[in-house]
């Protein structure tokens, strides 16, 4: 029996083992639910600040977490209960809040609250027993999570001196090697969080107060993302670095560029082609967002339909897109968000590099599944405990460009070695497309459109150039016409000659007469 | 030679309480009178900002202050501005003459009305009082030596064309073909005075230089303007033997021949991409029977035939037209020669695209432009059919191929070729010039049509090709009014200038066309 008992065990063990993952990961977070109140006193434009809202935005997505975006002085009274959790961003050392509406709502708040930048409000300072000061030097090292000790510069950075009882992150230690002190502190409902910078460490510190502060427990997984794919980039290199990623056995994401017309020609034929073998070579299609020109009018409402009509030529042509690949402002834009990401649940968001916004809205919106993204330079020699990189807190996406040449691949090739990380497959992920016509799903590895098993190995075919650009105008009687204008030509060959002949023999007739 | 200065003749006219009535003077008041009951009486006729404004208005010290100016794009005429108070950090993202004018009402409106709004009637009416005095010039040109009854007919066909609001709502907007227009007639009017020899030549030559000047810098399109001006104006050398007068018209043509090269090279980078990414997608690509052949002759990848018929402004696109990747794999790879080579090799796709170009040769307003304030309560594009009968038969009538193009360019060059041979014969240079002011002002129609074409493909053609229509609409009403004025070749035809030239010589002149 203790036998049996210990194979029932090891069996219900493995059954747990072969069991697939958990579908959504981020779905089974319980942020997935919050909404949060971010609020800032400025946007800290041309200073070494600028941006760290944004990315506070882009962290908090990939949370799969609503925000709500507010400067404090918009801030409206009794507003504030509408929401689980507050966010602060004060990017100013000097000026005083003067919005008493908020002031007295913030005081007598009782959810979640995360105080980030300069002047820490006394509630908080006394619940964290926090003293702070600013560090006037050019640069300190921070360690955080499996991190350690990356120099980052920094310029008048608030941080604490002293606080108590409460959970610390990460460590500050400053460039004349005086004592680490915590990048941020947490107690009970409060959190502060002295410095933010945009591109650097502290946004991935960030990431990891939040994922506390959020109280998220999903796994995250880290994906590798291939960017700049166009219907007009090197397509045979493409398939060679899919292949190359494929023997290495790094699965990978192909962001691709969307097509909104001329969808028959070879040239999109030949492009689906590639995509089918960056598919056949384990790599997972997402649709990036469309280049967006800067909006002249709110009367172009061609983006649901364009984007409907391109997820529908991928399916067809046997291309699964899994999610949607944009800036992050596009979850801030109402036509962005609902025409454009409409069709997906899953999202992976880009740093912004410039807003083009067409209905912009202080909401945002949010996917069961979204993948925050950072640039392969940034992790790249990246200093830390262990050989292998880090786990990072929250669901990322390493982000490289399409190789330009056989060199820049072969750089890549090596810098993924090197670093030894560890990409997730993201079609073993729950995600889900629906258009008109279509709809696209994955789940645990396997791939379905419109509920038919995709098989994705593929043998490329060879696109045949001949294709009728131009319609032939239909034409009727040809025969008859071109007899016609035979018939014509001669008539006028005729008549021209007769009317050579009168001249002739008019200006005979003229000389005789008159110039004898 | 016809060279000494001769006093004018009584000229026909009717008096009226002690105002002599000229056609020249019964056209532009006539034009003044329906432009302004057109501009600048409500509901007020103007043209809509189709995205082009701001290139111009944020270099010259205006904003659009309106808090929905965005949704009215397209839609509806707008008529005030805001005035930068600060210092406006926006460098000049556009050199145009234009800039002058734009100047110039900003300091009236700043002296008679305000120093925060910009009223853009204030614009209008300074060109609407050069365009009247250029439609007088024309008149007075065109209707020389003419009877009365015959010049007062000229003049009221003057009005139903000139007068037209396709032409005058131009006025009340930031786009360039409001002093393109003026200066056009100006050139083309004083070309013809010279010709006729009715004011003072220097008077006149220098007329033609500055309105060729500001002509050719008003649009980066205008540049070939500036060239074929220069070089038919060297003409005019010989219509005096005086040394000076030889001299400064030699370098008149030198300087308009300047304009144009430096207006080419002036040309931004931004608005060489738009015109280039057109010139491909919107040219050679959509007329080609295999884009992708067509794309390797440039040496480009022929993937690219992807963007076959897009254009610039496509709100959503698969690739930023700005991005490094067209930079590096696209413009790069083929430029405004190149293209005229592709044309050239390829003359049936070039036919097309003439035919293409000539579908909107007779346009003059376009109808994507709306013509009314929001607040006239009209819709959206609303179109003004105000005194625009002559626009609209002209588009609806005037056959829409190429081919018509050239036969009436060889009619008209065939009609005046005879006084031309005639005045060749007699060696008179000034005879000559009616010929040239045609030839230059069919060539400046043409430029207008090819640039066009090669330049940005069939996008926005309707408005590129204004030089053109005006062109047309200059050389034709010429032609009537020579009807008007005798008849073709009538033998009772009146000469050039007046006589200088001993009677029989004067007798050759009257060979083929005059008035």
């Amino acid at each position: 029996m203790k036998r049996g008992g210990i194979i029932v065990l090891l069996l219900l063990l493995a059954g747990n083992l072969l069991l697939p993952a958990p579908a959504a990961s981020a779905a089974a977070s319980p942020a997935a639910a919050q909404h949060i109140l971010l609020l800032y006193d400025s946007l800290a434009k041309g200073t070494g600040k600028e941006g760290n809202v944004a990315e506070l935005q882009r962290l908090l997505a990939a949370y799969s977490t609503q925000v709500t975006l507010k400067n404090i002085s918009d801030y409206e009274q009794g507003s504030l209960t509408a929401y689980s959790g507050m966010i602060t961003v004060i990017n100013s050392a000097e000026l005083k809040i003067a919005n008493s509406a908020y002031l007295q709502d913030a005081a007598g708040y009782q959810g979640s609250v995360m105080y980030v930048g300069y002047q820490p409000p006394d509630r908080v300072q006394q619940a964290l027993q926090l003293k702070t000061d600013i560090w006037h030097g050019a640069s300190a090292s921070l360690s955080i999570g499996g991190f350690t000790g990356i120099p980052l510069e920094v310029e008048e950075m608030p941080y604490i001196t002293a606080s108590q009882g409460g959970r610390t992150y990460g460590g500050w230690s400053f460039e004349d090697g005086g004592v680490q002190i915590p990048y941020a502190v947490s107690r009970g409902e409060f959190t502060y969080m002295p410095y933010l910078k945009q591109g650097d460490l502290s946004s991935m510190a960030a990431a990891y107060v939040l994922k506390d502060w959020l109280k998220s427990s999903a796994r995250p997984r880290t994906y590798l993302v291939l960017k700049e794919i166009y219907p007009f980039s090197d397509l045979e290199l493409l398939e060679q670095t899919a292949d190359r990623l494929y023997q290495s056995g790094i699965p990978f994401i192909a962001s691709v560029r969307p097509v909104f017309g001329n969808t028959d020609f070879p040239a999109m034929k030949r492009y689906l082609e590639a995509l089918r073998t960056v598919q056949s070579r384990n790599g997972s299609i997402v649709v990036n967002a469309p280049a967006v020109r800067p909006p002249i009018s709110l009367s172009d409402r061609s983006l649901h339909d364009k984007m409907n009509s391109f997820i529908n030529v991928l399916a067809e042509g046997g291309v699964a897109p899994l999610g949607m690949a944009a800036e992050g402002y596009w979850t801030y834009d109402k036509e962005y968000s609902t025409a454009g990401m409409g069709f997906f649940d899953s999202a992976v968001l880009y740093a912004d590099e410039e807003a083009r916004y067409m209905e912009q809205t202080d909401t945002s919106v949010t996917f069961p599944s979204t993948v925050y993204s950072l640039p392969l330079e940034f992790l790249q020699g990246i200093s830390r405990t262990g050989k292998a990189m880090p786990e990072l807190p929250l669901n990322a996406a390493v982000t490289v460009d399409l190789p330009e040449d056989e060199a820049a691949l072969d750089s890549l090739m090596q810098n993924l070695g090197e670093e030894w990380y560890t990409f997730a497959d993201y079609k073993r992920e729950a995600h889900k497309v629906v258009t008109d016509i279509n709809t696209v799903e994955s789940a645990d590895g396997v791939i379905y459109i419109n509920g038919n098993n995709l098989n994705v190995d593929y043998t490329p075919r060879t696109i045949a150039a001949d294709y009728q650009y131009q319609e032939k105008q239909a034409t009727s009687f040809n025969k008859l016409f071109s007899v016609q204008n035979q018939f014509f030509i001669i008539v006028i060959l005729i008549a021209l000659l007769l009317f050579g002949g009168l001249l002739t023999i008019g200006y005979r007739l003229y000389r005789r007469k008159y110039l004898k | 030679m016809i060279d000494n200065p001769v006093k004018t003749s009584i000229r026909p006219g009717i008096t009226l309480a002690s105002l002599r009535i000229t056609p020249a003077f019964a056209a532009a008041f006539g034009v003044l009178l329906v432009t302004v009951i057109a501009l600048f009486t409500a509901p007020y006729v103007g043209m809509a900002d189709n995205g082009d404004f701001f290139r111009i208005i944020y270099s010259n010290g205006l904003y659009f202050n309106l808090p929905d100016y965005d949704s009215q794009y397209f839609g509806y005429f707008i008529k005030q501005f805001g005035i930068y108070q600060y210092y406006n950090e926006n460098s000049s993202m556009l050199v145009s003459s234009q800039s002058l004018f734009i100047k110039l009402a900003l300091l009236f409106n700043k002296l008679l009305f305000s120093k925060e709004v910009f009223d853009i009637r204030f614009q209008a009416a300074i060109y609407t009082l050069l365009y009247v005095a250029a439609v007088y010039l024309l008149i007075e040109a065109v209707t020389f030596k003419m009877s009365r009854k015959r010049g007062m007919i000229v003049a009221v066909l003057a009005v139903f064309i000139f007068g037209d609001t396709g032409y005058t709502a131009y006025f009340n907007s930031f786009f360039g073909e409001s002093l393109v227009m003026v200066t056009m007639i100006l050139v083309f009017a004083s070309w013809l005075l010279l010709y006729r020899k009715r004011y003072n030549d220097y008077a006149m030559l220098a007329v033609l230089l500055v309105s060729t000047l500001i002509l050719t810098t008003s649009k980066q399109q205008n540049a070939p303007v500036g060239m074929v001006i220069s070089l038919l104006s060297i003409s005019l050398v010989w219509i005096r033997r005086d040394k000076l007068f030889r001299w400064v018209t030699l370098l008149s043509a030198a300087l308009m021949m300047f304009a144009g090269i430096a207006t080419y090279l002036n040309i931004s980078k931004e608005f060489v991409n738009i015109n280039q990414y057109h010139a491909m997608t919107r040219g050679v690509l959509m007329e080609s029977e295999n884009p992708e052949t067509a794309l390797q002759s440039f040496g480009i990848n022929e993937q690219y035939a992807i963007l076959k018929e897009n254009t610039y402004y496509d709100q959503y696109g698969t690739v930023d037209v700005k991005s490094d990747l067209l930079e590096k794999d696209f413009y790069s790879q083929y430029g405004f020669v190149s293209i005229l080579k592709y044309y050239v090799t390829h003359p049936d796709q070039l036919g097309l695209i003439l035919d293409t170009a000539a579908e909107s040769a007779y346009t003059i307003k376009p109808a994507a432009m709306g013509n009314y304030e929001k607040s006239a309560g009209k819709e959206f594009r609303a179109q003004s059919h105000f005194f625009n009968v002559y626009s609209t038969l002209k588009e609806k009538l005037a056959p829409r191929t190429f081919a018509f193009i050239l036969l009436w360019m060889a009619v008209i060059t065939g009609v005046y070729m005879p006084s031309f041979v005639a005045a060749v014969r007699a060696r008179d240079y000034r005879g000559m010039q009616r010929l040239f002011v045609i030839l230059a002002t069919m060539l400046v129609g043409l430029s207008g049509i090819v640039v066009s074409i090669i330049g940005a493909g069939d996008a926005d053609i309707a408005k590129h090709e204004f030089l053109f229509t005006l062109a047309f609409d200059l050389i034709t009403f010429q032609v009537i009014s020579s009807v008007i004025g005798r008849g073709i070749s009538s033998r009772k035809s009146m000469p050039a200038a007046p006589p200088s030239v001993p009677a029989p010589e004067y007798a050759a002149l009257n060979n083929g066309v005059s008035i």
